[in-house]
């Protein structure tokens, strides 16, 4: 098991991501972005699994991180449209 | 502790710092930076409104833009993005700017009056308080503005552009602007020093992502208390300093620029707090992000000033209470600033209401 952050467009892409972690059973949390990841002041998830989880994420995910001790690793960044 | 968790209080307390400076070298009372009035004094300054006692260039506005935009180009985080219903946006900015003027002050200004010891600030606070509650609420039942989308980077300097050209105006040729020769509009630091606290206090809010409404939004939703330390810090400051200056008069008498219509003042700062969490941020996060290529975020701030313009011109801005030959004449929120401000809550309900998320139309 890892700790991943997903970061977001918008907030309600954070709660949709959210709720589709918790019901596939994965112990996940919101909680404000990091200002080390960014300088807007949105809303991330950060979760326990096996894996990324990226399927389960919604569509307006920004990034995924995956946490270390001492900061992130990025794993994926959505290009825009 | 981590430097980025010592970023906000420190940049609240140089905010505090630098609101005492500006009113002891001429701001108004209370008002060192209040990002509403000033606003609405930019845009008496350019003849939006003929309120001839509130309009003045304030140079504190342009340096927040251009100290926050500097920062961000320096840590390569100036990124022009927009898109998330900008039209929306403009009216949200003008429903802020409408309840924060029938209060007499935007989140800032109510921490920095609240720190003089005006307890009629606290009619505002309360309601404050309570708007985010609702729009916390917004956010939890799925209310969205829709994402913003990588634009040219014109678009992200539209708002720093438009700041400079006030600049030039203001420096070159201020024969063409409106200024006020008395009421608060003409009371004002010199301009190179309110331009420099703009500058360092944007560039540090940029930096810490300070936000007034962010602060309790956070607190609320996620027992953060990270953004709220910057709320506190401005309040900790002002009030020690405002104490050591002799400022601090904790009474409900005529406080400056305030007035006792607590209602109307719970109500306004209701619809502020409301607006602000449906917006993202508040007035000065509005600047903040702008500064940073955000064009969704400067569609919001010419919002703000329509706004403050048709709250002076309708008369829906709150009246200050005064002393007049050693007689008290009570201001408050007249009857058009009490239909303007039940109209934006009912804006808001209305505006909450249609961006919910509805599950049956996305699946």
């Amino acid at each position: 098991m890892s700790d991943y952050l997903a970061t977001f467009h918008t907030h309600l892409s954070a709660l949709l991501s959210f709720e589709a972690l918790q019901g596939r059973g994965v112990t996940a949390r919101m909680m404000p972005v990091p200002r080390v990841l960014s300088s807007s002041c949105g809303t991330c998830v950060r979760y326990t699994a096996p894996d990324d989880c990226r399927d389960l994420l919604d569509r307006d995910c920004e990034a995924v991180y995956a946490c270390r001790q001492d900061g992130y690793d990025c794993l994926f960044t959505a290009e825009d449209p | 502790m981590k430097k980025s968790n010592v970023l906000v209080p420190v940049t609240g307390l140089v905010v505090g710092l630098a609101a005492l400076v500006l009113v002891s070298l001429g701001n108004p009372g209370n008002m060192g930076f209040c990002i509403a009035c000033f606003e609405r004094d930019i845009a008496g300054s350019l003849g939006l409104h003929h309120a001839a006692k509130v309009q003045y260039l304030r140079p504190e506005i342009i340096g927040l833009v251009l100290g926050a935009a500097a920062m961000a180009l320096a840590g390569k985080e100036f990124k022009a993005r927009a898109g998330s219903a900008p039209a929306l946006r403009f009216v949200l900015g003008g429903i802020v700017m409408v309840g924060a003027l029938a209060f007499l002050g935007c989140p800032l200004r109510m921490v920095l009056r609240l720190g003089g010891g005006d307890g009629t600030a606290l009619a505002g606070l309360a309601g404050f308080v309570c708007g985010i509650l609702v729009g916390v609420a917004c956010l939890k039942k799925g209310f969205s503005l829709g994402r913003a989308y990588k634009v040219k980077p014109a678009e992200g300097f539209v708002l720093p552009g438009f700041m400079l050209a006030l600049l030039v105006l203001l420096l070159a040729v201020p024969s063409v602007l409106l200024f006020s020769t008395e009421g608060p509009g003409a009371s004002h630091a010199p301009w190179f020093i309110a331009l420099a606290a703009g500058l360092v206090v944007g560039a540090l809010a940029q930096k810490s992502r300070l936000c007034m409404a962010g602060g309790i939004r956070d607190a609320v939703m996620f027992k953060d208390f990270h953004l709220l330390s910057g709320f506190v810090a401005i309040f900790v400051v002002v009030l020690i300093g405002n104490l050591i200056l002799g400022r601090f008069h904790p009474e409900l008498a005529v406080q400056p620029v305030a007035h006792h219509d607590y209602l109307w003042s719970f109500l306004g700062m209701t619809a502020a707090g409301w607006g602000s969490i449906l917006l993202g941020g508040c007035p000065l996060r509005q600047l903040i992000l702008a500064g940073e290529g955000n064009g969704d975020s400067a569609v919001t701030v010419f919002g703000m000033m329509v706004g403050a313009a048709l709250a002076h011109n309708f008369g829906m801005a709150g009246n200050a209470d005064a002393m007049t030959d050693g007689a008290f004449v009570a201001g408050g929120v007249a009857l058009p600033g009490k239909v303007g401000v039940a109209v934006c809550l009912v804006l808001l309900g209305v505006i909450s209401y249609a961006n919910l998320y509805k599950k049956e139309k996305n699946q």
